[in-house]
């Protein structure tokens, strides 16, 4: 019986090393970002070696903010951010509630071409082609195109999540509505959509996610048109332009912009965060 | 979709309102998923530099095929830089699985916070990274230097092997945890019951979790390493963000390497015919590598039949 306590408590020592070294690991990038950027200029440069900064300075995010643009990449972040989470969220239950409840010829075709996208696998090499497609609409030179592109474009897994948990939703709700004269839309309108308030949550907080954090695409987009570009492509853009060796400050002040919102809704909404990611993806 | 014979009044009414509200998303996935689709496979017999174009048949394969190994060796790297990385990930990611799905104090606490590195930009994490372990200041040589591991700093990224490694650090750091909770997710699912007739019988962890464990969660691990490992193929971003294919090319990966052809990025000339060729190519490897890995793995998939 006492071997069985020992081993026991070796295995949870074990245990509880193995992760709490993989959490050092995990949040030490996090913290370098976030601790460097109260560095100042100097300290940056010479003392790369210390976690912590020894005087705690403002001047690398009022440099950012002031200097660098980032106030207006920020605004346009929250834009494309905004915009983006938004429309998904119509876009989405819209295009769930047609295919879970609607009837109408070839919607199964339809489906089928929907569902079968996802098994061609080109990733970001379909860029050119649908900056082509945006440019002959006229959408190819800010935000609005990214956002267009991403409402409109239905994205798979979304609209798996959004149907089933619309599936999930009594019929007799749609029937009863229906003998009291509502129309197809008006169901959606007034009985469902008020009931979808956990699927909403799961869908704005990953398309969050997905849109403050993309890079190529607004990349392409603002390319052109350096003064609608979100935090992550100016960010990228401070590293690039050839002055990156002096401007740590900068790059380290706009990571902490970008990152601290992100941190901040996921520390909030971690549960629907860890619940949606894996909604749809395994039992899509 | 112009003639749509739903829109007559002798249909239901409710049908025609159920396509006009699908409408909109209809026609945006297909000009933003198939269109692009079929641009790709006309372009890849032109040459084009995006303002005139001019049939040149199976050219741009040819030129794939015998004269540019670039190409193949970006297509080589993606592969290299996919399976070492998913060689430490997979295992890991399992590993915390296990240890996170035991119900001990702070479980919470730690998914909370392992998790953490999956909710930031994979080009952010291609940024820290490179600053971290930039050769002159970095903090990553610093800590290597005092605790006397090396005796001089290390110029990570003027090497292709020591750049691919820290190329494969990052990537690990960014995206064992979604895998970690896919796994977790998995582990929660298997009933409680076979392990304690398992107890009874007095049968090792070790053999539990072979006999056990992995069978139950055969058809999720099946799944979740075959996401890992088409979405590693593909990576970009994080390429771009830290070494953007340097030392002369070297780390280039097969996605930046083909989108520096379509935009003439980083000093190509535009070559959208000579990109699309790639960019067609890379879709049929990469179906080609879904379909042996579901065909080698398909016990794994059925190991609960």
């Amino acid at each position: 019986m006492k071997k069985h306590i020992l081993q026991r408590t070796l295995s949870k020592l074990l245990i509880y090393s193995v992760l709490t070294l993989v959490f050092i690991v995990a949040i030490f990038p996090v913290l370098y970002t976030l601790l460097g950027s109260f560095k100042g200029n100097m300290e940056l440069l010479t003392e790369g070696n210390r976690l912590f900064p020894r005087k705690f300075v403002l001047d690398n995010y009022k440099q950012a903010w002031q200097i660098a643009n980032f106030s207006q990449y920020t605004l346009n972040s929250l834009f494309m951010s905004g915009s983006i989470v938004l429309g998904t969220i119509i876009s989405c239950t819209i295009a769930g509630y047609v295919f879970e409840r609607g009837h109408f010829k070839g919607k199964n075709l339809i489906f089928t071409l929907v569902v079968s996208s996802m098994f061609v696998s080109l990733g970001s090499l379909t860029l050119y082609p649908v900056f082509v497609i945006a440019k002959f609409f006229g959408i190819n030179k800010s935000l609005w195109g990214v956002i267009i592109i991403r409402v409109f474009g239905l994205n798979v897994t979304n609209l798996f999540i959004a149907r089933a948990y619309i599936r999930t939703i009594s019929y007799e709700i749609d029937e009863s509505a229906m003998l009291d004269g509502c129309s197809f839309f008006q169901i959606y309108h007034t009985m469902i959509l008020p009931l979808l308030k956990p699927l909403v949550a799961t869908i704005a907080i990953l398309e969050f996610r997905h849109s403050w954090n993309d890079y190529l695409m607004p990349l392409v987009f603002t390319l052109s048109n350096p003064k609608r570009m979100p935090l992550i492509v100016g960010i990228m853009e401070l590293k690039s332009s050839g002055e990156a060796a002096t401007s740590w400050n900068l790059m380290l002040a706009g990571s902490s912009i970008a990152l601290i919102p992100m941190i901040v809704v996921y520390l909030i909404f971690n549960r629907n965060f860890i619940e949606g990611l894996t909604a749809g993806s395994v039992k899509g | 979709m112009r003639t749509n014979p739903l829109t007559k009044p002798k249909y239901d009414p409710n049908s025609v309102q159920a396509v006009v509200m699908l409408a909109p998303m209809l026609i945006g996935f297909f000009l933003f998923t198939y269109v692009p689709i079929f641009y790709i496979l006309r372009y890849s017999f032109y040459q084009s530099n995006g303002f005139t174009e001019t049939w040149i048949g199976l050219e741009n394969f040819v030129r794939i095929f015998t004269r540019d190994l670039p190409y193949w060796k970006s297509l080589g790297n993606a592969f290299i830089l996919s399976f070492g990385k998913l060689a430490v990930e997979i295992p890991l990611a399992l590993l915390l699985a296990v240890f996170l799905n035991k119900a001990l104090k702070g479980t919470g606490f730690f998914r909370v916070m392992l998790f953490l590195p999956a909710i930031i930009s994979t080009a952010i994490t291609g940024l820290i990274f490179s600053l971290m372990f930039a050769s002159f200041n970095g903090i990553i040589n610093e800590m290597l230097l005092n605790i006397g591991w090396i005796a001089r700093p290390i110029s990570w990224f003027s090497r292709k092997w020591s750049a691919m490694l820290v190329l494969g650090i990052a990537s690990v750091w960014n995206n064992y945890g979604i895998n970690m909770i896919f796994f977790l997710m998995a582990l929660q699912s298997v009933p409680k019951e076979l392990y304690e007739s398992a107890d009874i019988d007095g049968i090792s962890s070790a053999r539990k979790f072979f006999h056990i464990t992995l069978p139950m969660i055969g058809p999720t691990f099946q799944v979740v390493v075959l996401m890992a490992i088409v979405g590693s193929l593909k990576m970009a971003d994080l390429i771009l963000a830290s070494t953007n294919g340097q030392p002369a090319g070297q780390t280039e990966v097969v996605m930046t390497y083909v989108f520096k052809y379509f935009f003439g990025y980083d000093g190509r000339t535009v070559s959208v015919g000579f990109a699309s060729a790639m960019a067609l190519i890379t879709g049929i490897i990469l179906a080609l590598v879904s379909l042996v890995y579901l065909k080698t793995s398909h016990k794994l998939g059925h190991s609960m039949d």
